[in-house]
């Protein structure tokens, strides 16, 4: 058999990796359509302007310097933060927590799948929920029903992946579905995605500062 | 109406025109993300992330290329860094299955090449596997695909040609069978 014979054999065998079944194109623009609607005609929760580009850099050391704030809240006033740049510094907390949390909770639904959990995923959700209790505190939460919603759900599955027993193959599958339907039934990832800015977010945001 | 005007009426918000322009793209989107996802999940998530990214970056389109190729590009991006998260996460767990497969010598006993050929696109680099699915098994061009990972066209066919080779090899005991 040729080089050239060899190859054609590949490619014919290659079409059966990863078939794709039908589109389920009405599925997915329900989907996307939900998405997208709270955003029509208002633009992006983080659409940054070029200008602000290089802002993002700064934005995350702000968002350090919110974080320990809040934890010293009877600590003497320093110089007040810029109104504007504690919205951006929490807009960009905001976006990434939402997104670790969505890998994570992504990772967990296709790791719940195969019966197999990671048993990082617990320490993983341990770290996210004192962050979601955080942001649940937040004045952005307190301001925001939708957001404080979210963070609510969150911090349930959080909470019910914290419970699961971390010794791999230790869990317990029913914990699991009830983990998985509820993650499903609140469109938890769903709304997450919804939260996290579109685009290449995170690469505007490189360039903000 | 043509895709330039829908693209117009899609800045605007125009729902139905956003729904024209899903219709006449979703199923080469879909079929791309599920070829290099291989879980219907994740297919639809990366589905869903791409034309969301789209719509909301439309402002960003300037009709230099082609829509679909900047949307590909988009898709692209969106599935291999999606990979990569879960890539992550699951990275102690692949390490156990690939210290369990090892141990019960499946690889050599795997007697179907589909199943063979499927490991063996696996285990290809991100570049060459990316670039094999696109051209080999979806159809793309060079040129689509240069511009949807960012790269010179030529670099897009040294890949391919690198990425033949190494299944050619992983798969040149079964050259025999088809003979």
């Amino acid at each position: 058999m040729t080089d050239f014979e060899l190859e054609d054999r590949l490619r014919q065998a290659a079409l059966h990796y990863h078939r794709p079944p039908e589109t389920p194109r009405e599925e997915l623009w329900a989907r996307i359509d939900a998405a997208r609607a709270p955003r029509r005609g208002r633009g992006g929760i983080l659409a940054f302007r070029p200008r602000l580009r290089w802002g993002i850099g700064i934005a995350a050391v702000l968002a350090l310097g919110v974080g320990l704030g809040r934890l010293t809240v009877r600590a003497p006033a320093a110089a007040p933060v810029p109104a504007r740049e504690t919205n951006v510094a929490l807009q960009l907390a905001t976006a990434q927590y939402f997104d670790r949390t969505e890998a994570m909770l992504a990772g967990f639904r296709a790791d719940a799948k195969t019966g197999r959990l990671d048993p990082t995923f617990v320490a993983s959700a341990k770290d996210l929920l004192s962050t979601t209790r955080l942001m649940l505190d937040s004045p952005a939460a307190q301001h925001d029903p939708k957001l404080h919603a979210l963070l609510d759900d969150l911090e349930l599955v959080l909470a019910q992946i914290t419970q699961l027993k971390s010794e791999p193959g230790s869990q317990d599958a029913e914990d699991i579905r009830f983990i998985t339907q509820a993650l499903e039934q609140r469109g938890v990832l769903l709304r997450l995605r919804a939260g996290v800015p579109a685009g290449p977010a995170r690469a505007a945001a490189q360039g903000v500062l | 109406m043509n895709e330039t005007e829908l693209i117009t009426r899609a800045r605007a918000g125009d729902g139905a025109a956003e729904r024209a322009l899903y219709d006449a793209h979703v199923d080469r989107v879909y079929r791309l993300a599920y070829r290099l996802a291989g879980d219907d999940d994740l297919a639809r998530d990366f589905t869903q992330d791409a034309f969301i990214r789209a719509f909301e970056r439309l402002d960003t389109f300037r009709g230099e290329a082609a829509f679909s190729t900047w949307l590909h590009a988009i898709t692209t991006s969106v599935v291999l860094n999606g990979l990569r998260k879960v890539k992550r996460l699951r990275g102690r767990e692949r390490d156990l299955d690939d210290a369990r497969d090892v141990a019960h010598g499946r690889r050599d006993s795997e007697p179907d090449l589909k199943a063979r050929l499927a490991r063996a696109i696996d285990d290809l680099p991100e570049g060459y596997r990316t670039v094999f699915l696109m051209h080999d098994v979806e159809g793309y061009t060079h040129e689509e695909i240069g511009a949807a990972l960012d790269v010179e066209t030529g670099t897009s066919k040294a890949q391919l040609s690198r990425a033949r080779a190494k299944l050619r090899e992983a798969l040149k005991d079964f050259a025999g069978d088809w003979v």
